[in-house]
C-alpha cells in the first residue's frame, strides 16, 4: 500500500479531511487521506504518493513528483 | 465377485470421498467474504489471535464441525435519512436524503464489521440510519442553504470530515451521500430565488417589451412604407393617366390638327396660286397693254423729238445764216462806216465850230423861247388836266370809251418812244432802206426775248413822261405794243411763237403717253395682290378682269 499512487478526488488540506483513490487489491479503493507534511494542500486531480497507511482506510499522502 | 465388491466399495469409497470434499470445501463469491472460525489461522494484516480468519474470492478447505463458516455481504446499502436540521445560519429546514455505504474491502473493515454486523446485517440500514442522522445534522449545521444547494464538494467535504472516522469504526464505507428534498417551511429558499425571479422576471417584462416595441415599430413601418409605395403608386398612376390623358387629347386633337394643317396647305398653295396668276396676268398686261403703250409714247417722243430736234436745227441754221449775214453786213458798215467816219471828222470839225456858234446862239434863243414855252405849257397842262379831270369824272363810267381816247390822243408818244431807243444813235445810216429799218427793228426786239422788256421800257419812259394816269396806261401799254410790234414782226414772232408752241406740245405730248400705262398697272396690281387672299382662287382672275 506505501509507496503506491493516488488521485486526489476530495480536496486534502488542513481542517479537511481528503480523499484519495488507489488502486489496490484488483481494484481502486478510496481512502481518507490527510496530507503526511502539515499545512500541505493537494486539490482534486493531483496526483500523490502514499507514504503511511493506517488502517482500516486512513492515509498519508505526499506530493507525488515534489 | 471379490472385482464386484472391490469396484463397489472402491465406488462408495469415490463418492464418500466427493461428498466429504463437498462438505469441506467452501467458495467465497466476489461480493461476498468468508469468516471462519474454529481453528488457528494467521491472516494477512491481522493481529494474531484474532480468532478467524477471512477468505475472500477463493475457496477454502474447512472441517465441517470444526470450524464455522459465515457470510459476509460485500454489496451496497442505503439507508434513506429524514432529519430536521438547522443551517449555519439558524434556519430549520427538513432534509431528505440517501446515504449509500458498503462494507469495506480491507480485511480491517471486514473484521470490524463482521464483529458488529454478522447476525445483524438485515438491520444494518437501521444502524447507519441512527448513526447517520446524527451526522447529517452536524454537516447540515455547518453548511448555508446555498452551500448545500449549490456546492457538492463542500458537501462532500464535510460528510467525510463528519462520519468518516465514524465509519472507520464500523468497517463501512460512505461511497455517497444524496440530498433529495429540502422542505422549507420558512420560504427561505423561495425568498432567495425571489430578487433573481423578479430580476428574471422583470428581464423577461423588458425583453417583451423591448420585443413588442421592436414588432410594433417594424409593424408601423412596415405600415408607412406601405402607405408610401401606396402613395407611389398612386402618384405614379396619375401620372401615367394624365399622361393617358394628355395623349389621348392629343390623339383626339391630332385629327382637325391635321386637318387644319392640310386646308391651310391647300390655302397657302391656292394663293400661291392667286398669286401665280395674278403675277401672270401682270405680265400679260405689261406684255399686253404697257409695252405697246410704252412703244407708241416711245414712237411719239421719238418722231417729236425728232421734230423738234428738226426745227431746232432748222432754226439755228436760219439764226446762223442770218447771223452771218449781218455779220457781213456789219464789217461791211464798219469799214464803210469807218471811211465814212473818216470824212465825217473831218467835216464835222469843220462843222463843229460853225454848229457851236450857233448853237450858242441858238440855246439863248431856245432858253428864251423854252421859258415862254414852259409858261404856256404850263397853262396849257393846268388847263389839260383841269380837263382830264372833268373827263375822268364824266368818264368815270365809260372808261372803255376814256382809254380808247387816251390811247388815240398818246399814240404820237408812242411812237416816239418807240423811236427814242434809236435816239441815242445820232447818226445812223440805213443801207437796204424801208427793210432795213424793220429788220433791224425786228432784231432789236427779239434779242434775249428783250422784245417785251423793250416794249416795258418803253412804256416806262412813257408813263415817266406823262405822270398822271401812267397806271391805267402801264396795264393797257403792252397789249397795244404787242399789237403793234406783232403787226411789225410778224413773221419773227410767228416763227418763234410755232417753235415754242412746239416744243410746249413735245413737253406736254411727252407727259400723258408715259403716264397713262404707267400709273395703269401700278394701280391695278394691289387689286390684284389683295383679293386672291381672301376669297377662292378662282375669283382672283375675276378681280384681275
Amino acid at each position: 500500500m506505501v509507496g503506491r499512487l493516488g488521485r486526489v478526488t476530495g480536496t486534502v488540506g488542513p481542517g479537511l479531511v481528503g480523499e484519495v483513490m488507489v488502486r489496490v487489491r484488483g481494484g481502486a479503493e478510496a481512502f481518507l487521506a490527510y496530507a503526511s507534511e502539515p499545512g500541505e494542500r493537494f486539490e482534486r486531480g493531483a496526483v500523490v504518493v502514499v507514504v503511511e497507511h493506517l488502517p482500516p482506510r486512513t492515509v498519508y499522502v505526499a506530493a507525488a513528483y515534489g | 465377485m471379490v472385482i464386484g465388491i472391490v469396484a463397489g466399495v472402491l465406488l462408495a469409497a469415490v463418492i464418500i470421498v466427493v461428498a466429504l470434499f463437498k462438505l469441506m470445501w467452501r467458495v467465497a463469491e466476489p461480493n461476498e467474504a468468508l469468516i471462519i472460525s474454529g481453528s488457528k489461522h494467521r491472516t494477512d494484516g491481522l493481529e494474531e489471535g484474532m480468532g478467524f480468519r477471512i477468505v475472500t474470492g477463493r475457496g477454502t478447505l474447512v472441517l465441517p464441525g470444526v470450524q464455522a463458516v459465515r457470510k459476509l455481504s460485500l454489496d451496497l446499502n442505503e439507508a434513506d435519512l429524514n432529519v430536521d436540521c438547522v443551517t449555519k445560519q439558524g434556519i430549520p429546514l427538513k432534509v431528505h436524503g440517501v446515504v449509500i455505504f458498503k462494507v469495506g474491502d480491507d480485511f480491517v473493515s471486514i473484521a470490524n464489521a463482521a464483529r458488529r454486523f454478522l447476525d445483524q446485517q438485515k438491520f444494518m440500514g437501521d444502524r447507519v440510519h441512527n448513526v447517520f442522522a446524527g451526522h447529517l445534522r452536524s454537516i447540515v449545521g455547518g453548511l448555508t442553504v446555498e452551500d448545500m444547494i449549490r456546492d457538492r464538494e463542500r458537501l462532500t467535504g464535510e460528510t467525510r470530515a463528519a462520519s468518516g472516522t465514524e465509519m472507520e469504526k464500523l468497517g463501512l464505507i460512505i461511497d455517497s451521500l444524496q440530498i433529495h428534498e429540502i422542505q422549507d417551511p420558512t420560504g427561505y429558499i423561495k425568498n432567495l430565488a425571489a430578487p433573481h425571479a423578479a430580476a428574471v422576471q422583470r428581464d423577461a417584462r423588458i425583453a417583451e417589451a423591448e420585443a413588442d416595441r421592436l414588432a410594433t415599430e417594424a409593424e408601423q413601418q412596415a405600415k408607412a412604407r406601405m402607405s408610401q409605395a401606396q402613395r407611389d403608386s398612386e402618384i405614379l398612376q396619375a401620372g401615367y393617366q394624365a399622361e393617358r390623358d394628355s395623349a389621348a387629347a392629343k390623339a383626339r386633337q391630332a385629327g382637325p390638327l391635321a386637318q387644319a394643317a392640310a386646308q391651310q396647305e391647300v390655302v397657302v398653295q391656292e394663293t400661291r396660286v392667286a398669286e401665280l396668276a395674278a403675277r401672270r396676268r401682270e405680265q400679260q398686261l405689261q406684255a399686253d397693254v404697257r409695252k405697246p403703250a410704252d412703244a407708241a409714247a416711245y414712237e411719239k417722243r421719238t418722231l417729236a423729238e425728232a421734230e423738234r430736234d428738226a426745227r431746232i436745227s432748222a432754226a439755228q441754221a436760219k439764226a446762223r445764216e442770218t447771223e452771218l449775214a449781218a455779220a457781213a453786213e456789219a464789217t461791211r458798215v464798219k469799214t464803210a462806216a469807218a471811211a465814212e467816219a473818216e470824212a465825217t471828222t473831218a467835216r464835222g470839225t469843220a462843222a463843229a465850230t460853225a454848229t457851236r456858234a450857233t448853237g450858242e446862239a441858238e440855246a439863248e434863243a431856245a432858253r428864251a423861247k423854252g421859258l415862254a414855252a414852259a409858261e404856256a405849257s404850263r397853262a396849257q397842262g393846268l388847263a389839260e388836266a383841269e380837263a382830264i379831270k372833268a373827263r375822268a369824272s364824266a368818264l368815270a363810267e365809260n372808261q372803255e370809251a376814256v382809254v380808247a381816247q387816251q390811247l388815240a390822243e398818246q399814240w404820237p408818244e408812242i411812237v416816239r418812244a418807240g423811236a427814242q431807243a434809236f435816239g441815242s444813235v445820232d447818226h445812223m445810216v440805213l443801207l437796204n432802206g424801208a427793210d432795213g429799218v424793220s429788220d433791224l427793228f425786228a432784231k432789236a426786239l427779239t434779242m434775249g426775248g428783250t422784245g417785251l422788256g423793250l416794249a416795258r421800257q418803253l412804256l416806262a419812259a412813257m408813263g415817266t413822261a406823262d405822270g398822271p394816269g401812267a397806271g391805267t396806261r402801264a396795264g393797257t401799254g403792252p397789249v397795244a405794243g404787242a399789237g403793234g410790234i406783232g403787226a411789225g414782226t410778224g413773221d419773227a414772232g410767228g416763227r418763234d411763237g410755232g417753235g415754242r408752241a412746239g416744243s410746249g406740245g413735245h413737253g406736254r405730248g411727252d407727259g400723258p403717253p408715259a403716264g397713262g400705262p404707267a400709273a395703269g398697272p401700278p394701280r391695278a396690281a394691289p387689286r390684284v395682290e389683295r383679293v386672291p387672299v381672301e376669297e377662292d382662287g378662282g375669283i382672283p382672275g375675276a378681280g384681275a378682269r
